[in-house]
């Protein structure tokens, strides 16, 4: 379904090229292998941050093909806490995409930031975090984790900090991210109403006179909504969203859970 | 580099050999891998308010054959969890061993403590996703079903993909098409579960499994129910019959959804 | 004695699970140092891998990885220019916009960043480590043929597997002054004095090739790479976003900024006449 909603309609359905490369859309021959190691549990992951705080989001239906797995399934986790509780946590992570190969992840950052702790006696910054996920995604280079991460937490100078990456491994730090089955109804999103994108100041002239508007953190109750409208606005649009809104908020009294229904159709 | 911006910083034919697209099939035909050659079918459970109730009928089919009509599918473990396995049968018989050395190492150490439905869970869905990371995979799907450490029913499920994922009612196979929107209807949501008594989550998961054996193929009028609950442990009935069942729907059956007479 | 027993008298079943040497490396703190990466237990891994990632061959892959655009790095009297769009696509989507392709290997090292992403930005941090390794060893910075040529011998060993990278490496030395090389995931290392990678890399060549000569002043080389970046933004799909600028010097490198493409173009249009076949109207 990703797919279909990121390709260019016109190049898949029409080759056009002139050369051998051109692409294929149908399988040829058979295989060997046909167990096919892989499987998209859609859903979608979204995450923002503010001047002292970072939001990571994800809705908690879990799908295989048209059916529904479950209504709740979490994407968002906390790393480096209690196992049961997940209390002591200072990071958080969200995963979509396969997502046995999404819990493994999880898992096993979890254990490296516990690791290091007894290791170095002290927390792992996420800095440094955001560093050591890259490389575990990037050890399974030639036989990817299926997932789009975007870790969340705070840096050194307690501002909310956001990394997001791709199922190898290239990570950048930014403001806002979505990921997963709706990333392209989010994202475009996000960008008008947290980089304020295609945005300007009015009254500031016309034409090429008008100047874009300064982008400024935006507060936390505004945020979340932010956050609930691109949710609420996924599900309407997309089948493989739904069913609840699971948001995990770090800021610098520890992190807080919340839970929101989402339509169940 | 040559003249064709596109292909630039990709793999090339000429270096890499041409894409093979074939990789992407979906699991038809195949030699390495084991493929599922006696399978069964659906398993149901559902969650109620002190307990679990699971289902699964004694069938296994070698391709439309109905082969063996008295396999039991329903697994305990220990006197707290039972494991419903579909899918291959040989590989369940594999997992059948396994479990049972699990049982034994468990019961000879002297930590006291005992597996409950959850460490089971962690333990079968470990093993799955081991084995389709070797794509050497134990083509099952299984519901573990049983109380956790807190003595709370816990219901969860596991695939050949390692993928696993709860709910208060589950069912894998055809069942996830046929009985899962059934009993969702009766216990959607985990605040449900509260006012779900065992005697209408046994009728409930007895009135699928007539469902499904109207409508699944490769199914069968022979089941095994159990239930586990924290007073009893588990209570498993291996030779069910389907009872009251009624056909008279089929009189009105005309081809694959045609209204006309043939 | 009985553990001995126990490990070698049970079952084959029984061996589900990871090795203890396993889960050692799946869970320490420190990524180990020596390359180790997992490959799929099949006869043909990077057929397999090709499938899954070429988004080229075939639109509908299911993973698709991040790819960046347009770089480009020059030689001239002041040292060298590096300039890079930020754009990186995941098929047709745009994957992000904000993209630093421009990666500082250290204070006075420079790599750029074209292909595969996460390979670039991996590799290249190894070839960071690799470069403070050689300082602590023999006391004096790496010159940049020895840093490339880590780097090309690197990638060549994993000719074939499916990596994807077209990078530059800049640096001034004392004993080479300004250097700069091509490697590119075939193995392809060069030396040279000017270079543009990418798939708007015709653009970009096209408008530095006709400006371009040694002599130029620090002012106008810097402006000549923000043009050439413009001028592949404005042309091909896959590269636009920002215009990173780096300045390469003797005592390391200087950046100059991380600029709008959008603002730029028009002011070039508007300002100085440019870009004629676009309407100034809006």
């Amino acid at each position: 379904m990703a797919s279909l909603l990121s390709s260019n309609p016109t190049l898949a359905s029409n080759p056009s090229y002139s050369f051998s490369q051109a692409p294929q859309n149908a399988a040829a021959g058979n295989r060997e292998h046909a167990f096919y190691p892989y499987t998209d549990n859609g859903g979608s992951t979204l995450g923002i941050t503010g001047n002292d705080f970072a939001i990571l989001a994800g809705d908690t239906r879990s799908t295989s093909g048209y059916s529904i797995n479950t209504r709740y399934s979490p994407k968002v986790f906390r790393i480096g806490g209690d196992d049961e509780t997940g209390e002591g946590a200072h990071i958080i992570l969200s995963v979509v995409g396969y997502a046995a190969d999404g819990t493994a992840l999880k898992e096993r950052l979890n254990a490296i930031v516990k690791m290091y702790k007894y290791q170095h006696g002290k927390r792992m910054s996420v800095k440094a975090c955001a560093q050591r996920l890259a490389t575990i995604l990037y050890g399974k280079r030639f036989f990817p984790y299926y997932v789009t991460a975007i870790l969340g937490g705070l840096d050194e100078d307690g501002k909310g900090a956001l990394y997001s990456y791709d199922p190898v491994g290239s990570y950048e730090r930014e403001q806002c991210r979505a990921a997963g089955a709706a990333a392209s109804l989010i994202m475009p999103f996000l960008d008008n109403q947290v980089n304020f994108k295609n945005q300007y100041s009015p009254g500031s002239g016309v034409g090429h006179d008008l100047e874009a508007r300064q982008v400024t953190p935006l507060p936390f109750h505004e945020v979340e909504q932010l956050v609930r409208d691109a949710f609420t606005s996924a599900t309407e649009r997309h089948i493989e969203v739904g069913d609840g809104l699971q948001m995990l908020v770090i800021t610098k009294d520890g992190i807080e859970e919340k839970y929101f229904p989402l339509k169940r159709d | 580099m040559n003249h064709l911006p596109q292909a630039w910083g990709r793999p090339r034919d000429n270096v890499y050999g041409t894409y093979d697209a074939s990789y992407l099939q979906p699991r038809l035909p195949q030699t390495h891998t084991q493929s599922p050659i006696v399978t069964g079918t659906s398993v149901l459970a559902v969650k109620f308010k002190d307990g679990i109730v699971i289902a699964a009928d004694n069938l296994a089919s070698y391709g439309s054959l109905a082969r063996f009509t008295d396999v039991k599918r329903l697994r305990p473990f220990n006197s707290r969890s039972i494991v419903g396995i579909g899918g291959d049968v040989s590989d369940m018989q594999y997992l059948d061993r396994l479990l049972n050395s699990l049982d034994v190492t468990e019961n000879y150490s002297s930590t006291g403590h005992s597996l409950n439905a959850k460490n089971l869970h962690t333990y079968l869905s470990k093993v799955m996703y081991k084995r389709r990371s070797d794509i050497n995979p134990l083509w099952n799907q299984m519901l573990v079903a049983g109380l956790d450490g807190n003595d709370e029913p816990f219901l969860s499920s596991v695939d050949l993909l390692g993928t696993t994922f709860s709910s208060p009612t589950l069912a894998t196979g055809f069942g996830a098409h046929l009985a899962q929107p059934l009993l969702r209807k009766l216990s959607d949501d985990e605040s449900k579960v509260a006012d779900f008594t065992r005697e209408k989550a046994v009728e409930a998961v007895r009135e699928c499994m007539k469902v499904l054996f109207y409508r699944d193929a490769r199914s069968l009028d022979r089941y095994s129910i159990a239930v586990v609950t924290k007073e009893s442990g588990v209570e498993l009935k291996e030779d069910e019959h389907l009872e009251g069942q009624s056909w008279a729907f089929a009189e009105t059956i005309r081809g694959y959804g045609r209204t006309q007479e043939v | 004695m009985d553990s001995l027993v126990a490990t070698y008298s049970r079952p084959a079943f029984e061996n589900e699970g990871y090795s203890s040497d396993e889960q050692q490396e799946l869970v320490q703190a420190m990524p180990s140092l020596s390359l180790s990466f997992s490959l799929p237990p099949m006869r043909n891994p990077s057929a397999f891998l090709r499938a899954l990632t070429d988004d080229h061959a075939n639109p509908q892959c299911p993973i698709k990885l991040a790819h960046g655009t347009t770089t480009l790095a020059f030689r001239f009297q002041g040292g060298i220019i590096v300039a890079t769009d930020s754009r990186a696509s995941a098929g047709n989507w745009i994957a992000s916009q904000t993209v630093k392709k421009v990666i500082e290997i250290n204070n006075c090292l420079l790599g750029t960043m074209a292909g595969g992403a996460a390979d670039c930005q991996y590799w290249l941090a190894y070839l960071g480590i690799q470069c403070r390794l050689h300082e602590l060893r023999h006391k004096r910075r790496i010159s940049v043929a020895a840093a490339s040529k880590i780097l090309s011998n690197l990638v060549y060993s994993y000719k074939g597997m499916g990596l994807s990278m077209g990078t530059m490496c800049a640096g001034v030395t004392p004993q080479e002054g300004p250097a700069l090389y091509y490697i590119d995931s075939e193995g392809t290392r060069l030396a040279g004095n000017l270079f543009c990678v990418g798939s708007g890399q015709t653009f970009a060549y096209g408008v530095l090739d006709a400006e371009y000569h040694y002599n130029l002043t620090e002012k106008e080389a810097l402006e000549l790479g923000s043009r050439s970046i413009l001028a592949a933004t404005h042309r091909d799909a896959f590269s636009g976003g920002f215009i990173n600028l780096y300045h390469v010097k003797e005592d390391g490198w200087v950046k100059h900024g991380f600029r709008d493409t959008n603002p730029i173009f028009w002011k070039t249009k508007l300002e100085k006449g440019e870009f004629s076949n676009v309407t100034a109207n809006l």
